[in-house]
């Protein structure tokens, strides 16, 4: 079975093609998208969606080799994400579908992040621990089966990966924040790190980034007054302490997660997957549980359309059908997933 | 809730209440900027403003630009913090955003740009005077 997915629900265009389960192209823009293809694109736009669609799925079809006449299932983003720029590769999806007289899968977001350890050759084992951890999202959920994704916490506030932006713009280190942080906490040389405060929330596995922000903030207030007062040195050390501050909120309610639910597996998911602390605490947790820990290689950890191809297979595989009215949805749903109290 | 509206030395549970009396003079079409350094606590008095109409949900939409909550009244919660050009903002339909009746909207950084903006807004100011206490300012532009 060929499988076309399109992932158009914020910044990155992204088109991949699944044959039986393995992936035979998957393009993101960022990367794969070159001015040849005429025009100046925004970062930010929906006309860039609209822009870099076509010539990219061209592409993916050359790549894997495939006529557009073999593909046999049609999937697209439907959301959470920009209204304007889930339109773009969900319309096309839909008529392509029709045209095509092909099915067509409409993937949540955060369900392809999910399902992005699927994509590698270690899959995680039913039911499993999943830490989503992005630019916009930071969640825990417990992963029974395809149908069933329980919602354990969730941020209240800033996104984890917002945290990283945020603080690296205060430290003058650049975006995206992600990368620079660690780049800078690297060479940090000072054994001790600045103690910064972890939040406790009313839900024990909620999440919550801001006060750690505001916390930086005040430090660097306090200490130094003006950002041009600090040494590298001192940079380095602030950019460690906040990193290392930053994964233990994450990894202590993983391994408070892991303590409560029996779970087979941890996966690690979405852009701030890439940050080589996490990866590594989160190991530790691993072996300290004798779980087995699946983290996306680096193109499938920030937003990419092979993990909503790999989804909406799954979807198809499973006998759901959708059909060409499905709509849009940007917003954040209170009850996107079951929750648990 | 008299405008303009200012008051000093507020914790957490004043900046709750005061999101309260606020939330209770919105109606749909209200269009609300607040500003404020990082951390200042824009984000948090709008989720105030959105426990007050039973969201409880309301996170930050620097990434995703703008968050949309529905409950018994429709919230878009907008932020400006990552936005490079004003174009962007044109390109991602927040003209037409701001066509609908049947919403309030909440946007953080709102003057990164003011071109876009209309003029009839309430303008949010809050200011830290150190790590706990906050001062805010709430005007409102009638023309």
């Amino acid at each position: 079975m060929k499988v076309l997915g399109l992932e158009t629900s914020c910044d990155e265009t992204s088109v991949s093609i699944l044959e039986n389960g393995e992936i035979k192209s998957n393009l993101i823009s960022s990367q794969d998208f070159h001015s040849d293809f005429g025009g100046v694109v925004p970062e930010l736009s929906s006309r860039a969606h609209l822009q870099i669609l076509l010539p990219l799925i061209k592409r993916a079809l050359k790549q894997g080799n495939i006529s557009l006449n073999e593909i046999d299932l049609v999937c697209a983003t439907a959301g959470p994400g920009l209204i304007g720029a889930l339109l773009v590769g969900l319309t096309f999806a839909k008529g392509l579908s029709f045209s095509l007289q092909k099915p067509f899968v409409p993937v949540n977001h955060i369900e392809g992040h999910i399902y992005s350890g699927f994509l590698m050759n270690e899959k995680p084992e039913f039911p499993f621990l999943c830490l989503v951890v992005s630019g916009g999202h930071t969640l825990l959920l417990i992963v029974k089966s395809d149908d069933e994704i329980i919602q354990l916490g969730k941020t209240l506030d800033d996104a984890v990966g917002e945290a990283f932006d945020k603080i690296s713009k205060l430290l003058g280190l650049g975006y995206p924040g992600g990368p620079a942080i660690q780049d800078v906490a690297n060479k940090n040389i000072s054994s001790k790190l600045i103690e910064f405060p972890i939040a406790q929330c009313k839900r024990e596995f909620d999440f919550s980034f801001s006060g750690l922000k505001t916390a930086v903030l005040r430090f660097i207030h306090t200490e130094y007054q003006n950002i041009q007062n600090i040494s590298k040195e001192d940079i380095a050390l602030i950019a460690a302490s906040f990193q290392k501050t930053a994964v233990l909120a994450l990894t202590r309610i993983v391994e408070k997660a892991i303590k409560k639910f029996p779970v087979n597996s941890i996966s690690l998911v979405g852009g701030v997957a890439a940050n080589e602390l996490l990866r590594y605490e989160l190991i530790e947790v691993s072996k300290k549980y004798k779980k087995k820990l699946v983290i996306p290689n680096l193109e499938y950890c920030g937003d990419n359309a092979a993990m909503i191809a790999y989804r909406g297979l799954r979807l198809h595989q499973n006998g759901n059908k959708f059909s060409l009215d499905y709509k849009a949805f940007p917003g954040l749903k209170a009850n996107s997933f079951t929750f648990i109290d | 809730m008299q405008f303009p509206f200012v008051k000093s030395g507020l914790n957490l549970a004043d900046m709750k209440k005061i999101a309260s009396s606020f939330a209770d003079v919105l109606s749909n079409g209200d269009i609300i900027l607040l500003n404020g350094d990082l951390g200042s606590g824009k984000t948090t008095f709008i989720k105030f403003i959105c426990e007050w109409f039973d969201i409880s949900f309301a996170a930050s939409p620097s990434f995703a630009i703008v968050n949309e909550y529905q409950s018994e009244c429709k919230i878009y919660h907008f932020d400006f913090y990552r936005v490079k050009k004003v174009e962007e903002l044109y390109d991602i339909g927040f003209a037409e955003y701001l066509n609908e009746n049947e919403a309030i909207f909440f946007i953080e950084w709102a003057k990164l740009f003011p071109e876009i903006l209309p003029k009839k807004v309430y303008n949010v100011e809050i200011k830290m005077t150190n790590d706990y206490l906050r001062t805010i300012r709430i005007d409102k532009n009638e023309k």
